[in-house]
């Protein structure tokens, strides 16, 4: 008896530091967040003071402003989009990669190097290529006749949006790239032979052996890049700061907007609240599926 | 597979690449290009004038000072999260104690949720405890993005590692404690440098932390000089690349010495 709580009283020295600490630094701050959200805080009452509950009134603040559903809009294509490029390229490189020659491993731990690079630096490697007048984008563009004027990648509203995604599929490739590839490599090889056996070709083997097996990674692929795209700051905060005229405005750059130019923590706080909620929930949803699906 | 089969797919995957990576080429061959030469038309592949001009300069700045910052603030930051992270996988992964899956819950969520979320309350605990301006806010602050991947990632590692190990260790009459310094931490040590240098690169690329807590522009790491560097360097790229070339190259070589078990580990750590 007394030999088991000293046994399981080591198991937690072991285990709780790192809990505790995550407790502290992630855990508190969630919940002292909500608080903010309810109160109204500036810098003038930052250090403590009179902090008054203002109710649901920083909600309305927020959702009574245009930016905010421009935000929210934005942060949906923003992710969708990214995703969606991220995963279908990803899976082509995957395969390409998944066949055994002699430079496939090497050549594909190469580019895990633009996942690597410190976001900051990409955005700005991608702002300087998207320049209107220097950039090597348009300068390519034109000189294979592709546009006749240069495109105004980050300067036009139109555009800007699909500017940062770009810059983000990028980023992103190598990595989704990787996981399907291990996804690719644990399909059983039988399948295939069999398949082939009985004449089926290429497309009828992705479609109806490849993409059913793997539609389990597949999802997690989904759900893993939909919650890390989601919360992305970096890359458009360098590239565009929002701008121009909010067009690429994401619920992340807002929230740091409200609290960090115009120092008003609690609509930050209210802001950054609407990014966790939905990330949460996302977030359920992926770990009831990957306890469902223990294979992976 | 014919050997000339190989050798075909061989050359389209370089070209793959080289395409792939073609960015990154473009910011090296930029930071050695003569400013005139950037906004030559057509655009010139390599430099016709190569010099290094821009590295000097951008030395001559405060690059030493924000290097050194960078290399603090995540090398501490790594520090902290093997500290915490592999006594807790280890625990995890071995001990029969209560809680084990909801602890494994808020690693998990606590991995998922974004920086943003938790800056603002951080900044008020962090200016009431007066951390704002010191190394201390986001070396702790960064390392909370490597804990919960380490711990997930460590925590396979450790229970694939067979129990008689440190049984034997036991009867030898090891304590546990001493069993896992002296047994189970040298061989999983590729596991924990592979823990160590994924942490590192999460708080290298640190910027909303770095700049949210530290008005201090000496305290700074290179990501937050590069990108206030933006404004003060306006159109000199080839200045910025050369300090966005500078930057990397830490995260580069750290890649090419542990790149086989780098990549295995990142994929298993973060599907985890």
């Amino acid at each position: 008896m007394w030999k088991k709580l000293r046994k399981q009283a080591g198991g937690y020295l072991f285990v709780l530091p790192a809990v505790i600490f995550m407790l502290l630094l992630i855990g508190y701050p969630l919940l002292y967040n909500i608080i903010l959200s309810f109160q109204n805080v500036d810098l003038s009452n930052l250090a403590g003071g009179n902090r008054e509950f203002v109710g649901f009134d920083n909600y309305r603040t927020v959702a009574e402003e245009d930016v905010f559903g421009i935000s929210i809009k934005n942060t949906l294509i923003y992710t969708v989009g990214s995703v969606f490029f991220q995963v279908i390229i990803g899976f082509c490189l995957a395969s390409f990669f998944s066949m055994k020659f002699k430079l496939a491993g090497f050549l594909r731990g190469i580019m895990m190097i633009s996942w690597l690079i410190p976001m900051t630096v990409t955005a700005l490697l991608f702002k300087f290529m998207m320049g209107s007048e220097e950039g090597i984008l348009n300068q390519m563009l034109m000189t294979f006749h592709f546009i006749e004027d240069p495109i105004g990648w980050l300067s036009s509203p139109d555009i800007a949006l699909w500017s940062v995604i770009i810059a983000n599929i990028w980023i992103g490739i190598p990595f989704n790239m990787l996981l399907l590839s291990t996804g690719l490599s644990s399909l059983p090889q039988d399948v295939y032979e069999s398949a082939s056996l009985d004449g089926a070709n290429w497309w009828q083997k992705l479609v109806h052996i490849t993409l059913p097996l793997l539609k389990p990674v597949i999802m997690v692929v989904l759900m893993l890049g939909f919650i890390y795209t989601f919360k992305v700051f970096d890359v458009v905060y360098v590239m565009t700061g929002g701008g121009p005229i909010n067009s690429t405005e994401v619920l992340s750059t807002l929230a740091f907007r409200y609290s960090f130019s115009d120092f008003d923590f609690s609509l930050g706080a209210a802001v950054a609240n609407v990014l966790f909620i939905i990330l949460f929930v996302i977030s359920l949803i992926y770990l009831r599926m990957i306890k469902k699906d223990e294979a992976i | 597979m014919s050997h000339r089969k190989s050798w075909i797919l061989s050359i389209v995957g370089i070209v793959i690449v080289a395409l792939f990576l073609f960015p990154v080429y473009w910011m090296v061959i930029t930071a050695f290009k003569a400013q005139t030469e950037i906004f030559q038309t057509p655009p010139t592949l390599f430099p016709q004038n190569f010099q290094i001009d821009s590295f000097i300069a951008v030395m001559q700045g405060d690059v030493g000072q924000y290097f050194l910052n960078s290399v603090i603030i995540a090398g501490l930051a790594t520090l902290v999260v093997l500290l915490l992270a592999v006594p807790s996988a280890y625990g995890l992964a071995r001990f029969k104690i209560k809680g084990v899956s909801s602890m494994m819950l808020i690693f998990l969520v606590t991995q998922m949720l974004p920086a943003t979320v938790v800056l603002t309350p951080l900044f008020i605990v962090f200016n009431n405890l007066g951390l704002l301006n010191t190394y201390v806010a986001p070396v702790l602050a960064t390392a909370t993005l490597g804990v919960p991947f380490s711990v997930l990632l460590l925590r396979t590692f450790f229970m694939g590692i067979p129990k008689e190990l440190e049984e034997a260790a036991n009867i030898d009459g090891c304590s546990r404690l001493r069993a896992f310094l002296q047994v189970i931490i040298p061989i999983s040590l590729p596991s924990v440098l592979v823990c160590g240098a994924i942490s590192f690169f999460f708080a290298w690329g640190d910027l909303i932390f770095s700049i949210t807590f530290n008005r201090d522009q000496e305290l700074w790491p290179l990501t937050a000089g590069i990108f206030n560097a933006v404004g003060r360097y306006g159109i000199e790229w080839n200045n910025l690349m050369a300090f966005a070339t500078i930057s990397v190259l830490p995260v580069i070589i750290i890649f090419v010495l542990l790149q086989k078990h780098l990549v295995e580990g990142l994929v298993s750590g973060s599907v985890k």
